[in-house]
């Protein structure tokens, strides 16, 4: 069975029209931007980068924007995990009308969503009324413009790709995995520990990358959420391009934040392996 | 009588057969059509009421492409030294960027005449460009909650505004007045030396920052907001959109406070190299002339520039108008912003 060597796998050639496009449209002009933050007026230079990084406040900035994204990362996460399983283990219409609930709300655009967020977070709005009356809170809070209300918001955007990557592993999970164990006395937290979190790893693992690069490089959710008051990479890119019309700058906190983003999605893929090996 | 009458009628008629002919017989001897760029905002009211004006007047047509500011500056820069717009009506701020990357032409007056007739300080960089119109800025603010309205720029800093406060970006045209406005309030010095010491205007706004809701870059989500009673002021708001979400019925008005208005002007100004200069000179001629703008001074809630037509009817005509240096503010605003950022951050 194993594919002969000597000459390309013909269906590799499946994957021609996806690579020829991306090549086209995302790997070239990504490394045109890459090359436009490192290319002085004398040629190869580190400058930019070096300025960029010698700001504190720029070191605030990739605090907030690491921080706003690993915070919308472990909520979806949380939200996202268990509703998975429901969605998994459920059947006939309950499944169908689970999986339009998560599925639709992708066919709203986000500034739509946003606007919803701005009712919801509003010092009078829903969630602010329903603490008040359940005595949560003593009177009513605001959450619109504070970073709470921005993970809350995105986190809502951004659900869906946290759950979809679970589900499709979680389907495939054998339950007579845990049946067995159970027949030879697992405890439930310890099946849960060593068979069923190790066999989704591979799914929350996807889900953690697309959650993170969505809501790192997220641009819309942010200035409509918190506003100019609260700088993320992606605003501070946007503002270099389209206001400040300084491209080098621009370049240099866009390359700053993939890299950003390239290291945490390796690491945590690293990381997932490694814990996957010792559970 | 009759006779005298229809004599005279047909002096008249023929005189102006004559003009007709005459004067634009450069423009129909060239290309029939201009491209102005301008405020995608603008379009409407453009396309209603200017272009059917100047289409039929002149014989010819034009094409207005509405986007933002820096996109035509953008475009302009592209297309150097072979443009296709040839009139863009744009924010002042920007206009200064143009003239720095040589992309304007100089308005003169025997190509321009109604230079003449609009108020001096409308003509700027010795007419690189000119104000078609002036809409103007005050505090807008909620009816609901603030019936008696706002009285003083200053104001707003009293603690009973907490959280209800809403301000402009300095990446806004719109968002640099409240930082000559605070140096006021904070030095007591008039506007023209206020308006150079920023340092007190940005710790001025530093006080102000217990009171913010947010700092907008988007506008309507700032009426949004305010519309809904969320936020009570958003101060250094434009006439012509408060004015008009106002005229649509939303609860809100606009203040003229006591310190005086700052007037935000739009822009006209001739591309270099511009296609169908002619025209071109005609249609800005045209935009400064009493007849179109006492047009369309009344529904884009602004105040004419030109001298002979009379402000529309509930404009703040006694109000101090402040003007702003561009120039300066074109020199220092990447550093203003950069400030902004670290003092007024959440």
């Amino acid at each position: 069975m194993k594919p002969r060597r000597e000459r390309i796998d013909p269906v590799a050639w499946l994957a021609l029209p996806a690579v020829a496009y991306l090549a086209l449209v995302y790997a070239l002009p990504l490394i045109m931007l890459l090359a436009r933050g490192v290319m002085g007026p004398k040629g190869f230079t580190i400058e930019p980068l070096a300025s960029f990084l010698s700001d504190p406040f720029n070191w605030q900035v990739i605090a907030n924007t690491l921080k706003i994204a690993a915070l919308v990362t472990v909520v979806c996460l949380l939200i996202g995990y268990p509703t998975a399983f429901a969605l998994a283990w459920s059947s006939g219409w309950t499944q169908v009308v689970l999986l339009a609930a998560i599925i639709l709300p992708l066919s709203v655009g986000v500034v739509v969503k946003a606007f919803a967020w701005q009712i919801v977070l509003r010092r009078d709005g829903i969630l602010s009324q329903l603490m008040v009356s359940l005595g949560v809170w003593d009177e009513p809070v605001r959450l619109l413009f504070t970073e709470t209300g921005l993970v809350l918001g995105a986190a809502n955007v951004f659900l869906p790709f946290m759950i979809l990557p679970i589900y499709s592993v979680v389907r495939l999970i054998d339950p007579r995995l845990a049946e067995a164990a159970a027949t030879l006395g697992a405890t439930p937290v310890y099946r849960f520990r060593r068979i069923v979190l190790p066999l989704t790893l591979p799914g929350v693992l996807a889900g953690v990358v697309f959650v993170f690069s969505l809501s790192i490089a997220m641009y819309v959710i942010p200035s409509l959420l918190i506003g100019d008051r609260y700088q993320t990479l992606a605003t501070l890119v946007g503002r270099s391009f389209l206001f400040m019309r300084n491209e080098q700058l621009g370049s240099t906190t866009a390359t700053v934040l993939l890299v950003l983003a390239v290291a945490v999605v390796v690491g945590s893929g690293v990381l997932a392996r490694r814990l996957g090996r010792s559970a | 009588m009759t006779g005298n009458i229809s004599r005279r009628a047909a002096l008249k008629a023929g005189v102006g057969a004559v003009a007709l002919v005459a004067a634009p017989a450069v423009v129909r001897a060239q290309a029939k059509e201009i491209v102005v760029g301008g405020a995608a905002s603008h379009k409407p009211w453009v396309e209603s009421i200017v272009q059917p004006f100047f289409e039929q007047k002149y014989t010819c047509k034009i094409v207005y492409e509405g986007t933002r500011s820096l996109v035509n500056l953008e475009k302009m820069q592209k297309n150097k030294g072979n443009q296709y717009l040839s009139v863009v009506q744009m924010d002042d701020p920007v206009m200064i960027l143009a003239v720095k990357e040589g992309l304007l032409e100089k308005l003169t007056p025997d190509k321009v005449p109604n230079l003449a007739n609009i108020r001096p300080d409308a003509v700027h960089m010795d007419g690189m460009w000119a104000n078609y119109l002036a809409p103007w800025q005050g505090i807008a603010y909620n009816k609901n909650v603030l019936p008696n309205g706002v009285a003083s720029w200053g104001d707003v800093w009293d603690a009973k505004f907490k959280g209800r406060v809403i301000l402009p970006s300095l990446q806004n045209t719109e968002g640099l007045a409240n930082l000559f406005m605070a140096s006021h309030l904070a030095t007591g010095k008039p506007m023209s030396e206020a308006e150079k010491d920023t340092d007190s205007g940005f710790k001025q706004l530093a006080k102000l920052k217990p009171n913010l809701l947010t700092v907008y870059t988007q506008m309507p989500q700032a009426f949004n907001l305010l519309e809904q009673g969320e936020a009570w002021v958003i101060v250094g708001a434009l006439s012509s959109y408060a004015l008009e979400r106002k005229a649509a019925g939303a609860p809100i008005d606009l203040a003229a406070p006591k310190e005086g208005i700052f007037a935000s002007p739009s822009g006209i100004c001739m591309v270099q190299g511009a296609p169908a200069a002619d025209l071109a000179y005609a249609y800005i001629n045209e935009m400064l002339g009493a007849e179109v703008q006492g047009k369309i001074s009344a529904p884009t809630f602004a105040l004419p520039t030109n001298k002979s037509v009379p402000p529309p009817a509930g404009m703040p005509i006694n109000a101090t108008m402040h003007s702003i240096d561009w120039a300066f503010v074109a020199e220092n605003r990447n550093e203003w912003v950069k400030r902004w950022d670290r003092e007024m951050g959440i």
